[in-house]
């Protein structure tokens, strides 16, 4: 019923005279012509009939009408920019709508529905998950809630204050202090127009000349300590929330969600951990106490001059609007050029970081020419780019200062005219211009802080977008804490992919014993690596389960059973820091002696002892001091000492020579003794002691059992073996 | 000998270059794409794949099996230059494939704090657009051309910056 509402009268009415009474089951809109331009289609499910209807002025044209008894299969085909929905008709390949990459999720749940429908199940209802904001209808990040453009920005100053809280005493102190600050910033030019009226045009009470010197003295060395005092302070707490900020970030940057790392790039991530978190700091310590007193500063000196001379003051601040909306319209063309400046310069950074990091690589090309050129083509950019914004600044600068100048313009002919007709002292008038001095400078700094203000305030959401996004263990409350984890693993009819319409694991099922050894077979991209992240759970399966001693893994505390599985990955990763710290990367308080009896189960202990700071020999960012195989047994002794149940082994003897892999070999069989073992390896020989292996084939399981049962099958498994043994020889008799 | 046939097996690789001449496409009875290829074989269920979409969209043409990782049974040259019927076919499966809308103009553009809401005019019609993290999304294929990916992941291509109106410029120039 709720589809049947959202479709346009044109297309609900060419659906009446086809099929009245039909009840529309599914309903989604494309945005893609039959032509291939932008425009709208309906795609229905109404009755047994899949429609295609365009809309076309008043009435609907109907491009594809199926019957749903000939359709036995939906598929989506990726394209280049977008995908069709293609139907097996009466076992011919139809396609039947095309979408962009925009309604990429949506046709994935169509597709869903309408083959679940065309195989005789019934209709699913797929979870549509928001990810645009419910009020405007703007495109969100990936898992957030933020919608920038219906977010107030009250709210995030709120928001952002609301880390001030714990130091609400000294944010009392910063207020009072710019009080002071302002009240003493106002005196001077008042001193002044008493020092002209009352000795300097008389020219006499010279015993006032002294105190009224003294006056502005102690004014301006008072309103300086007051400063100091100010500026320490609000240094100390724009520093301190911003650290409270970026702890929070960087806390929750270690708790999001893999689909969260899959979509935004280190990068990204690293900018907001940096810029964006100083951007606020900036705001926070200077921006925003400078924009305060700067309000305060106006309105005094708007007080003041109106006392002193209102008519006067009225003429004085004429100008002002026009010179902030000039200035504002210069400050804009300014930040333009600066903008391109720094964009530059971030592409000019980014090539010089990938040729430095590369510098083998060219050398051994001898492309270094190539590189200089490129080198200069970005600089060039960079050059013009620069010259650009500078001379930009050289120009607009002394022009503002020009217009904020124009304000004593009017004063000192206005001003002398009243003085001249005994309207106005010239106390008044120096006081003026005393004060108009005070003033443009913070209109001129007013009339950009909305620009600039907001972009403060965008870093701050950035920031808090990070804040706001998915947590991994929000996802599903697993509070189930297992005693202990046995290690048997099953799926069940899972299907998962990492784009929703563009399923990598198709309906998997399998049943990994406790204590055995299952070894994953089949080409790259079968979905090999895939069952492995559902295993870890970085990612939850969109349909099926995995359950592990018979528990959906979504019910079992994250913490609890990542705490039991251990990994030994084809990359061997080694953080910065010592053999043993690395060793006892899983289990922190691990005494020496278990260090080393791990490294000696990982045939680890020998090598290690042999480096001139043996166990505190430090390995670089990369653990660039040691080869491959030694990473590699590190890595193996690492995950012994974090003595898991569920091990999941990923080509760890790939790019090793001969006695290396046998080395690891041995260490290897000794880890997986007693633990559910997943082992991923295109080398078939190292999975000949598995317990069992699961063959895959684009997504689906091809084959299951032991070794000697798949080779006398002479299915899938014995072809990938012959090629195997083929590949084999040749490398045998060309190595 | 076993030696022998795994070089075969694997094979020096070669790829295959073919005129226009050499190839044939048409739909058989029931409706299906086949392309004959030198006289030599019938692929049935081709598919037609750029190799160079983006840089130099028709020099080489891929003639694969129908499957997603398909057999590739070689690279046609000068696709313009098949036979009328065969370069229609050729034509309609390369639209099919390749959405790939190209701006003409940008008829506005808005700020939302780093995320950018605009107007497109491309050459499949107008499209509101929704840009985000556009230093990783816009990226330079060349001094003048640029490629922006937005927030769904559609790609949008402008092929010169400076064949673009001066209002479409001035609006770029906050995202470049």
């Amino acid at each position: 019923m709720a589809a049947q509402d959202q479709l346009p009268p044109p297309v609900r009415e060419a659906l009446e005279r086809l099929y009245p009474g039909a009840e529309v089951h599914v309903a989604a809109r494309t945005d893609l012509s039959a032509d291939g331009s932008f425009g709208e289609r309906w795609l229905l499910l109404a009755g047994d009939r899949v429609l295609v209807c365009a809309p076309d002025g008043a009435a609907a044209q109907v491009q594809a009408d199926l019957p749903l008894a000939d359709i036995s299969e939906v598929e989506v085909e990726n394209l280049v920019g977008g995908a069709m929905l293609r139907a097996v008709v009466s076992g011919r390949k139809v396609d039947v709508i095309s979408f962009t990459n925009a309604l990429g999720a949506r046709f994935g749940r169509v597709r869903a529905q309408l083959d679940a429908v065309a195989k005789g199940k019934p209709l699913p209802h797929p979870e549509d998950k928001l990810n645009y904001c419910p009020k405007c209808g703007l495109i969100l990040g990936e898992a957030t809630r933020v919608c920038p453009r219906c977010v107030r920005k009250g709210a995030v100053l709120r928001r952002l204050l609301a880390y001030a809280i714990p130091y609400r005493r000294r944010l009392m102190l910063t207020a009072t202090l710019m009080l002071i600050g302002t009240a003493f910033g106002l005196a001077p030019p008042y001193v002044t127009k008493q020092l002209v009226d009352r000795v300097l045009v008389p020219r006499a009470n010279v015993h006032l000349l002294g105190w009224l010197v003294l006056a502005l003295a102690v004014a301006s060395v008072l309103g300086t300590a007051v400063t100091v005092w100010r500026n320490r302070v609000t240094a100390y707490l724009g520093g301190r929330i911003s650290f409270d900020i970026r702890a929070a970030l960087y806390e929750r940057l270690q708790w999001l969600s893999m689909r969260y790392y899959d979509r935004h790039p280190a990068g990204t991530l690293i900018s907001r951990l940096t810029q964006d978190s100083g951007g606020v700091q900036d705001f926070l310590a200077f921006g925003l106490p400078f924009l305060v007193t700067n309000l305060l500063t106006i309105v005094g000196v708007t007080i003041m001059i109106l006392a002193i001379n209102w008519k006067l003051a009225l003429l004085a601040l004429i100008p002002a609007p026009l010179v902030s909306l000039v200035t504002r319209t210069l400050w804009h063309k300014m930040h333009r050029a600066f903008h391109a400046f720094w964009y530059r310069w971030g592409r000019f950074h980014t090539l010089v970081n990938d040729a430095l990091g590369r510098v083998k690589v060219i050398k051994a090309f001898s492309q270094q020419p190539t590189e200089i050129t490129r080198y200069q083509v970005r600089n060039t950019d960079l050059l013009s780019a620069s010259v650009y914004a500078e001379q930009t600044w050289g120009t607009v600068f002394p022009i503002i200062g020009l217009l904020i100048g124009s304000g004593s313009l009017l004063v000192w002919y206005f001003g002398g005219r009243a003085v001249v007709h005994h309207n106005a002292t010239v106390g008044d008038l120096v006081a003026f211009l005393g004060y108009l001095g005070m003033v443009y400078g913070p209109l001129n700094f007013l009339a950009n802080a909305a620009q600039w203000m907001s972009r403060a305030l965008t870093a701050a959401e950035r920031v808090f977008e990070v804040l706001d996004a998915e947590q991994e263990s929000e996802k599903a409350k697993g509070e189930i804490v297992p005693e202990r984890i046995r290690g048997e693993v099953e799926f069940r009819d899972v299907t998962f992919g990492y784009e929703k319409h563009q399923p990598v694991v198709k309906g998997i099922s399998f049943r990994a014993e406790p204590g055995h050894m299952l070894g994953l077979v089949g080409k790259s991209g079968v979905g090999k690596t895939t069952i492995i992240n559902l295993l870890c759970r970085f990612y939850d399966a969109d349909e099926g389960e995995v359950l592990v001693d018979g528990v959906n893994l979504r019910d079992l505390s994250l913490w609890a059973y990542r705490g039991r599985l251990g990994a030994v990955l084809q990359e061997p990763f080694l953080f910065s820091g010592t053999i043993a710290e690395n060793i006892a990367y899983g289990k922190p308080h691990a005494t020496i002696e278990e260090i080393m009896a791990a490294a000696k189960t990982a045939n680890a202990h020998d090598f290690i002892v042999a480096k001139p700071d043996g166990y505190d020999e430090q390995v670089g960012e990369r653990g660039g001091r040691l080869s491959a195989g030694e990473k590699q047994r590190v890595c193996i002794g690492r995950a012994i000492l974090h003595d898991p149940a569920i091990l999941i082994l990923d080509e760890a003897t790939a790019n090793v020579d001969l006695e290396t892999e046998e080395q690891i070999q041995q260490a290897i069989a000794r880890l997986v003794e007693g633990r559910t073992t997943f082992a991923i390896a295109h080398r078939l020989s190292t999975l000949r002691n598995a317990d069992a292996l699961l063959v895959l084939e684009d997504g689906k399981v091809a084959e299951f059992g032991t070794h000697q049962e798949l080779e006398d099958k002479k299915g899938v498994y014995y072809s990938l073996l012959d090629l195997h043994r083929k590949t084999s020889t040749v490398k045998a008799v060309d190595g | 000998m076993a030696d022998d046939r795994a070089r075969q097996a694997t094979g020096p690789p070669g790829l295959r270059y073919l005129d226009a001449g050499q190839v044939k496409v048409f739909r058989n009875e029931d409706g299906s794409l086949c392309a004959t290829i030198a006289d030599e074989l019938t692929v049935l269920s081709p598919r037609f794949l750029r190799a160079c979409p983006l840089t130099d969209p028709d020099r080489c043409i891929s003639i694969r099996g129908p499957e997603p990782n398909g057999k590739e049974f070689g690279l046609l040259r000068n696709w313009h230059r098949l036979d009328p019927k065969s370069r229609r076919l050729v034509e309609a499966e390369l639209d099919r494939r390749y959405l790939h809308p190209t701006v003409k103009a940008i008829v506005s553009l808005k700020d939302y704090s780093g995320v950018q809401v605009c107007v497109f005019d491309t050459d499949r019609g107008p499209r509101e657009v929704t840009l985000r993290d556009t230093r990783d999304n816009v990226i330079y294929l060349g001094p003048a051309r640029v490629l922006i990916t937005d927030a769904e992941g559609n790609r949008y291509d402008i092929p010169n910056l400076h064949a673009l109106d001066r209002k479409s410029r001035s609006l770029l120039a906050l995202i470049l």
